[in-house]
């Protein structure tokens, strides 16, 4: 049996009550180192007694009184601006990420919405989709032209068959080309400014045929009206005012969309 | 308890906010604790109330460093043993102090000097007294603090190792050390009781 040294006795004595203590079970059953345990309790015990002076409730104000003078007083801690440029950055950081899912989200919500819209009402044929309306003033010149060609085109028909020797069938002509003529200048321009070459050029025929027409004075002999009705026929005036009148499209949608007023 | 610790906290938070007052409350509610660690250690009211005051002091000064999440009454009371320890280890022992122990190196008996020596049992009791301080000042600083903090606050070996800033085994070292030497240093006593 081996017997407990002091130091496992003084670990005994100050873990007493700690309880699975071999130390006490080898106690229990040998008698000399019980015995130098009780030595060193006896001992131990002897230093439990020593108890500091008694101090009165007014100690701590005491040391307090006699400590406030000496000390600094601390100036209130600043957050750094790093400090704040980090929690600032973190608080952008989080608002641009709630930002950039919400828009995720939304447009998510947006999508499906948009695909049970379609699935509900299914697009029309290609066939039957009206290409989108044109500018209100592109709109406009186009009704101006297309109305310009009408008249032109029933003007050059009625000159095409006029017979020379009535009067009463060329007096009309000749007023409606002055009326006319006034008209093609302006969609002259318009052509011009447009690029658009086969136009001009048969408005600038027409602009010809036009101004001999209403320059007429008088009775117009059969040798002029002859005259003008080859000059038509060798232009091919008719049928460049017929292409392009062909040319013109939608003039019905187009006028339906004319603002109040009409032509201009 | 946990309601003191928040009172703690508060007043820490108070106090760095530039309310120097606030201290006054950590030091009226800790000081008697801190008196009574600082006298077991050193053994003598004065330097007892040095060390309370030192303590809170320094105390003040590293109340920066404090962590939120520890115990501002352990915290103080650390400062305040390594205070006594610094007191007691940077002082010679006082031989005025000293009760006469000339010991017999034949019988290994405490000589108690003539003019303290009597019959009288309370007087005798003086004298125990005497000769316990004077074993205990035989003790280096660190035995005395370590044997302090486990014999009389009762405190654990991971407790005394944190109040002195060793390792546990150290400490633990420094209390069979001091125990030893008391009992070789009472033993005479002993016999002649």
């Amino acid at each position: 049996m081996n017997h407990l040294n002091e130091e496992e006795l003084i670990e005994h004595y100050y873990s007493r009550g700690a309880g699975g203590d071999a130390a006490q079970e080898h106690l229990e059953q040998c008698a000399q180192c019980a015995e130098g345990f009780e030595t060193l309790e006896s001992d131990m015990d002897e230093f439990a007694s020593v108890e500091p002076p008694v101090r009165d409730s007014e100690y701590g104000e005491r040391v307090w009184q006699s400590i406030s003078s000496a000390l600094p007083v601390y100036e209130k801690r600043k957050r750094s601006w790093l400090y704040l440029d980090l929690w600032q950055g973190l608080a952008y950081a989080a608002a641009c990420a709630l930002l950039a899912g919400g828009a995720f989200f939304a447009g998510r919500l947006w999508e499906h919405k948009q695909a049970q819209v379609v699935a509900t009402n299914p697009p029309p044929p290609v066939q039957e989709r009206v290409a989108p309306p044109p500018p209100v003033q592109e709109r406009v010149v186009v009704v101006v032209l297309s109305d310009h060609l009408d008249r032109s085109e029933r003007l050059l028909v009625e000159l095409k068959h006029a017979d020379a020797d009535s009067v009463e069938t060329v007096s009309p002509l000749r007023d409606e080309a002055r009326g006319l003529l006034a008209a093609n200048r302006i969609c002259r321009k318009n052509a011009k400014r447009s690029d658009d070459p086969a136009l001009e050029t048969a408005l600038d025929h027409l602009d010809r045929v036009l101004a001999e027409l209403a320059g007429q004075r008088g009775r117009m002999d059969a040798a002029d009206l002859t005259r003008l009705q080859n000059e038509m026929s060798a232009d091919g005036l008719l049928f460049q005012v017929r292409v392009l009148r062909s040319r013109i499209p939608n003039r019905r949608a187009a006028q339906a969309a004319q603002p109040d007023g009409g032509e201009i | 308890m946990v309601r003191m610790d928040q009172n703690d906290h508060a007043a820490i938070r108070a106090i760095l906010a530039g309310d120097k007052e606030a201290y006054g409350a950590l030091v009226r509610r800790h000081s008697p604790s801190l008196f009574r660690v600082a006298f077991r250690v050193t053994g003598n009211e004065a330097d007892a109330d040095d060390v309370v005051q030192e303590a809170f002091l320094r105390g003040y000064r590293k109340l920066q460093s404090f962590e939120s999440r520890s115990n501002f009454g352990t915290w103080i009371y650390r400062i305040a043993v390594r205070c006594a320890l610094d007191r007691i280890g940077g002082k010679k022992v006082d031989e005025s102090h000293r009760v006469a122990e000339a010991s017999d190196p034949e019988q290994e008996q405490v000589q108690v000097a003539d003019d303290a020596a009597g019959p009288d049992r309370l007087l005798l009791s003086g004298e125990i007294r005497a000769l316990h301080e004077a074993a205990m000042r035989s003790l280096t600083a660190t035995e005395r603090t370590a044997f302090v903090l486990r014999h009389m606050e009762e405190c654990s070996t991971g407790e005394i190792a944190g109040a002195l800033g060793i390792a546990p085994n150290a400490a633990k070292q420094a209390v069979f050390r001091a125990v030893r030497k008391l009992r070789l240093r009472l033993a005479p006593l002993r016999v002649n009781l």
